[in-house]
This record gives C-alpha cells, sequence and structure tokens, in this order.
C-alpha cells in the first residue's frame, strides 16, 4: 500500500515545530535553572550581610552580649511579621530577638560552631517557611574569655519563591510568545519561498487545460533548469506531434495517386502483362511511400534533453554490417573519425540517418567509399563519398530540397536520401551534396551537436 | 539445395515455401523461433530465411543460437519495420543479409542465390563447370551451350553438386540437401539419379563428369569457370 506523501510545507513545518520545541523548552529550562541558582545565591548573600549588620550593631561588654539598638539599618527586623527575623542565642538560651519575631516562635536551630555557616530551610508551620543562617561567632573580652554565640537569620521564602514563579511566568510567556511568533513566519516564509513551485503547478494546469504552451520563464534559478527542461520536452513533443500529423495526412495524400492509377488499370486494362507490370510498380510506390512516412513519423528529432551518443560507434557497427552484405564488392573502405565525437540525438535517427546515406554509398560506388567525421565547434560535419558515377548535376538541386515529395525523387538514391535529408531537417542541420574527387557523390552533412 | 525458412505470417509463408520450391528448392518452412531454432539445428540447409518478429523465440535469438551451435549457413533475415538499427542487430547476431518487408520475389530469390554461391565460393551469378552451365535463376541448364532437360530432382542434384563442385559429397549429404524434411527418403535413389545425370550430360561416355568414390560418395569432376 502507498503511504501518502506529506507535502513540502507540510514536511518542513513539521520538522521546524520540533526543533524549535526542542529548542525553546532547552532554553527554558536552563534560564530557569540559572535564575533559580542565582536567586538562592542573591538570598544566602543579602542574608549574611543581614548577619554582619547585627554584628556591627551589636554592643558586646564585660559579659558577652549587652545590647541591640532600637533602630537597626533594617527596618524590617523592627515590624512584626515583616518576613525578616533574627535571633541571637549562646546554644542554650536566646540572648536577642529581633522585633519581627514578636507573637512568632522560632526554635533554637543549630550551632554550627564558631565562625561556620549553615543554611537551613525551616518550616513554621503551613504557611511560613524560612531561610535560615546560622552564623557562629566568638566574642572575647579583656579578660580573656571566650562567648560563643550563634547569629540567626530568616527570611521568609514566600517572597523569593514568589519572584522565582514571577520569572517563571514571564519566561514561559516569552518563549511561547516568541515560538509562536517564529512559527508564524516560518509558514509565511515556506509560503512564499515554496510559491514559485506552486506556480509550475498552476502553469503545467494551465498547460494541460490548453490555455496556455509553455511555463513562463521568469522562475527562480533553481527552478529555471527544471522548467526549461519541461518547455524543451514540450516544444520536443509538440513537433513530433506536428511531424506525425503531417506525415499521415502526408502518407494519406500521396496514396492517393497511386490507388487512382491502380483502379484505373484494373478498369480499363484488358491487357493481363501490362496489368500485372502497372499493378506491380503502383505497388511498389505504395511501398516506398509508406517506408518513407512511417520513417518520418518516428523520427525523434532535435532536442537537447536526449543522452550524447557515439557517432563513431555507430558508424563503425553500420560499416561492419554493409562490409557483410557487400562483401562480394570487395568495397576499399576508408573511414576517418577525428576522436571520439559525440553528438545530443536519438540513436535510431543516426542509425537511419547514416545506414541510408552509407547504404547509397555502398551500393552505387565501384570500389571506394570515404568517410570522414570531424568535430566543429558546435557542429559534427560528417563527409562521405563514393567513387561511382555520381548524381546527375540537374537532379542535385531537387535531391535533397526540403519536403520533396518522395515519388518525385531521383530514382535509387530517393528513399534513402529523402529519409537522410528529413532526419537532417528535423535536426535543423544541413546537407549538401557536392561532386566528389573520387568521382562518385559526397555528401556533407552538418549537424548541431546539442 | 535446401532452405530453411522461418516465418510467422501464414500467408507468406505458403507463398515464399510456393515460389521457392517453383525454382526447384528444397524447402523447409517453419512458424515460430522455437520450430526454425530445432529445424536449424536438425538438419543442414545451405541457406535460412529468418523473419526478425518471430513469436516463441525472436528471429536475432534464433540466429545467435543458430551460430553459436556452429551453424554457418548463411542467413538471410527479413524485417518488416526497415530500421537501421534492426537491420545492424540482426546482421551482428550473425546474419549475413537482410530484406525488407514487401520485397519482390525476384529480389528475394536473388539474395538467396548469391548468398550460397558466396558460400560455396563463387562470384557469378550462372555456375559454370566445364562445358555446363546452370543458372539458379531461370533453372536453365546448358551444356556445350545446348540446353538439356532435367526432372526437379536430377536438377537439385546438379545445382548441389555443381555448388560443390571439387568436394566429396557422400550419399547422406546429397539426400540431406535435396530432400524436405518429411519426405521418404532412399538413398539408393541418389545413385540413379547420378547415373541418369552422367547420361544426360555425358551422352558419349568421355569426360566422367561426376566421379564415384567408392565408400566415401561422389565428386563432380567439371573444372570451375
Amino acid at each position: 500500500m502507498k503511504v501518502k506523501q506529506l507535502s513540502l510545507s507540510n514536511r518542513l513545518l513539521f520538522a521546524v515545530s520540533l526543533v524549535l520545541t526542542a529548542f525553546l523548552g532547552l532554553s527554558a529550562f536552563s534560564l530557569n535553572n540559572a535564575f533559580q541558582a542565582s536567586a538562592d545565591s542573591a538570598q544566602q548573600k543579602q542574608l549574611k550581610n543581614y548577619v554582619y549588620t547585627l554584628l556591627s550593631a551589636a554592643e558586646f561588654g564585660e559579659n558577652g552580649f549587652e545590647a541591640m539598638p532600637d533602630k537597626l539599618a533594617e527596618p524590617e527586623f523592627s515590624i512584626p511579621n515583616s518576613g525578616l527575623y533574627a535571633q541571637i542565642t549562646t546554644g542554650q538560651e536566646i540572648v536577642w530577638q529581633s522585633g519581627s519575631t514578636i507573637g512568632m516562635f522560632i526554635a533554637l536551630p543549630d550551632h554550627p560552631g564558631t565562625s561556620n555557616e549553615h543554611f537551613s530551610k525551616i518550616k513554621l508551620n503551613d504557611d511560613v517557611k524560612l531561610l535560615n543562617l546560622a552564623y557562629g561567632i566568638v566574642w572575647e573580652n579583656e579578660q580573656g574569655k571566650n562567648f560563643n554565640y550563634t547569629i540567626n537569620v530568616s527570611e521568609d521564602l514566600d517572597t523569593i519563591e514568589q519572584q522565582k514563579a514571577d520569572f517563571q511566568r514571564s519566561l514561559w510567556y516569552w518563549l511561547g510568545g516568541t515560538g509562536l511568533m517564529l512559527l508564524i513566519a516560518q509558514w509565511l516564509i515556506l509560503r512564499w519561498g515554496l510559491r514559485p513551485l506552486h506556480d509550475v503547478a498552476t502553469d503545467l494546469h494551465a498547460i494541460e487545460s490548453g490555455d496556455r504552451n509553455r511555463l513562463s520563464q521568469n522562475y527562480p534559478k533553481e527552478l529555471n533548469q527544471l522548467t526549461q527542461n519541461i518547455n524543451t520536452l514540450l516544444s520536443h513533443e509538440e513537433s513530433r506531434r506536428e511531424r506525425y500529423k503531417n506525415s499521415l495526412a502526408d502518407l494519406a495524400h500521396s496514396l492517393k495517386t497511386p490507388l487512382a492509377v491502380f483502379r484505373g488499370e484494373l478498369e480499363s486494362s484488358s491487357n493481363i502483362t501490362e496489368l500485372k507490370r502497372s499493378s506491380n510498380e503502383q505497388l511498389d510506390r505504395i511501398s516506398a511511400l509508406v517506408d518513407y512516412q512511417l520513417q518520418r513519423a518516428s523520427t525523434e528529432g532535435q532536442s537537447s534533453l536526449l543522452a550524447p551518443i557515439s557517432l563513431g560507434e555507430i558508424i563503425h557497427k553500420i560499416l561492419v554490417s554493409l562490409d557483410k552484405v557487400y562483401q562480394s564488392k570487395n568495397i576499399q573502405g576508408k573511414c576517418e573519425i577525428r576522436h571520439d565525437i559525440f553528438i545530443h540525438a536519438d540513436e535510431g535517427d543516426m542509425y537511419e540517418l547514416l545506414g541510408n546515406l552509407l547504404e547509397n554509398a555502398y551500393k552505387y560506388c565501384n570500389k571506394q567509399v570515404s568517410i570522414f567525421v570531424q568535430s566543429q565547434s558546435n557542429h559534427v560535419v560528417i563527409q562521405i563519398e563514393d567513387d561511382g558515377n555520381g548524381i546527375p548535376s540537374q537532379a542535385q538541386d531537387d535531391i535533397i530540397k526540403r519536403g520533396k515529395r518522395i515519388d518525385t525523387q531521383v530514382e535509387g538514391h530517393g528513399l534513402g536520401l529523402a529519409i537522410a535529408s528529413d532526419i537532417v531537417d528535423a535536426y535543423q542541420g544541413e546537407i549538401r551534396l557536392e561532386k566528389s574527387h573520387l568521382g562518385g557523390a559526397k555528401f556533407i552533412i552538418q549537424l548541431p551537436k546539442q | 539445395m535446401r532452405i530453411l525458412l522461418v516465418e510467422d505470417e501464414t500467408l507468406l509463408r505458403e507463398q515464399v515455401t510456393e515460389q521457392l520450391q517453383k525454382q526447384n528448392l528444397t524447402v523447409d518452412a517453419a512458424e515460430d523461433g522455437q520450430e526454425g531454432l530445432f529445424l536449424g539445428l536438425e538438419y543442414p540447409y545451405d541457406v535460412a530465411i529468418i523473419d526478425l518478429g518471430l513469436p516463441k523465440l525472436s528471429g536475432i535469438e534464433v540466429i545467435q543460437k543458430l551460430r553459436e551451435a556452429g551453424k554457418e549457413y548463411p542467413v538471410l533475415i527479413l524485417t518488416a519495420r526497415g530500421r537501421w538499427q534492426d537491420k545492424v542487430e540482426g546482421l551482428e547476431s550473425g546474419a549475413d543479409d537482410y530484406l525488407v518487408k514487401p520485397f519482390h520475389f525476384e529480389e528475394l530469390s536473388a539474395r538467396i542465390n548469391a548468398l550460397a554461391r558466396r558460400a560455396s565460393g563463387w562470384a557469378n551469378a550462372t555456375l559454370a563447370c566445364g562445358t555446363v552451365t546452370i543458372n539458379p535463376t531461370t533453372q536453365e541448364v546448358l551444356n556445350n551451350g545446348i540446353a538439356i532437360d532435367l526432372t526437379a530432382y536430377e536438377y537439385r542434384l546438379l545445382h548441389f553438386l555443381m555448388l560443390h563442385a571439387g568436394e566429396v559429397l557422400s550419399k547422406t549429404e546429397l539426400t540431406d540437401h535435396i530432400y524436405e524434411q518429411d519426405r521418404d527418403r532412399d538413398s539408393n535413389v541418389i545413385e540413379v539419379f547420378i547415373k541418369r545425370l552422367r547420361t544426360k550430360l555425358d551422352p558419349d561416355k568421355t569426360v566422367n563428369p561426376i566421379e564415384t568414390l567408392r565408400g566415401r560418395g561422389y565428386r563432380l569432376t567439371l573444372p570451375r569457370k
């Protein structure tokens, strides 16, 4: 079963959305982590700062801690339930509590020991969670007695959690928004980028329905090669169709004369031998017409889409074949092909063209046939000569005239030559007839390489 | 001279067979490639006429298989399309000549005779040995310029002997080349034909035109001209 193929734009859109989601998700995750970490460390720093503030404000005397000023640099210490709390303990008892702790119970936290600090999270009740810093200090009085204290500073986690949540929310809003924008932009870009493809399809449809002949010329350069090839194919097809139509019409037309003659003979002739001779003549003519028009219809003609073929190989094969058929004639063939010459043409056409001309040369020569193939800048020149009697000069003009009707062609040379000349026409080449220095006919054919 | 004809169109096959037989040629006809190949491998032919577009086995394949099996008799291909690519392909596969349909029977006959002559080393259209000449196209036989009257089988025998003048030909070979596949053959008849030919070619018994080599066969002694 054939799976339905996703359209190009759907594929791209799908892939881009996947990549975008992964990218945005990962950035959100890492940004969030970085923010959390920096928020945590900022809070810890803040707590330390509070500790230093308290230390600098506290008064110590002979018996250790004595008092704390009423007004501290941080007003939150004095406002009840402000979210910022502090206490100083000796380990056994609380020596000082900030004003903000009124009505709240803060358990005696841990004692990390002198000059140590310890962060912990304390859950007072369901509503209040605190981040606590326990900081151990030692006070030495003038007598050298040491007093150990632990300063606890706690801050309500709510505020920081709130901040984090706010950040997360805005992060998601922004990233989501950006993602959506990017997707929309992507969709628009795709539409715009794939537009020419859509245009080609529309153009092709118009050709199909007969509204247009060719694809338009202004496509982006990536598509131009394709559309040009399609155009070439179209014109190739068109000229072939034209040739088909013409040769069919020509065939029907040209058959009428021999058929009419044939019928006339049948009705009027009383001499059976004469009738036989004349019907044979007309049958030959009909047969030649059929051959010729069939060949004309099947000529592929010029197209740059055709793969290059080797002329040397074709000529070689034909010569081997003709040598076999004309073995008894003992022909001296001379074949000179400069390098190997390739031409963009249909193999069958080239076989037909060269086969017909070479066979004529073999048929009409005495002993010698010479083939010379040369490549020029954008042409291939083929010369085929023989040492036969040549072609009478008054027939030379007629013989390769374009569109010349076969039944008016010169006897013998006619059919093959008419076919050859038609093929040369189909390739927009040129065929000339000259006198060979060998004595016979010399055909010069020029074919464009492309 | 024995001809193999492989052609799938019944009318054409029958027509050609009839025409060839009128020319005093021995003809075996096959209607498809497989039958053609079987006959071609089984019997010694002088020339094979093979259509390119055959059912079961294409003409090209038949020719290739015949050549692979070492059959060297000349092959003439018939093609309806007349495309050069087909002709070249046919000749490359081992055929010796081609003819495009529709053809004149005279053309076919001339090509067959030419191929047979070429295969046995004759250059001219008429075969001439000593005082005897034979024209395969008209089947006219002259001795010292005087026409002699031969029966169909006598003519076939003489034609084959002349094509291979100077060679020793066994009785079986002679039978094989003058009789169709399904004809009753009796090799003693050959002796009778030879005797009659001797009388007709050499009524005075002076030159002994056909010598008998005991246990080996016969040889036309008249020198090729």
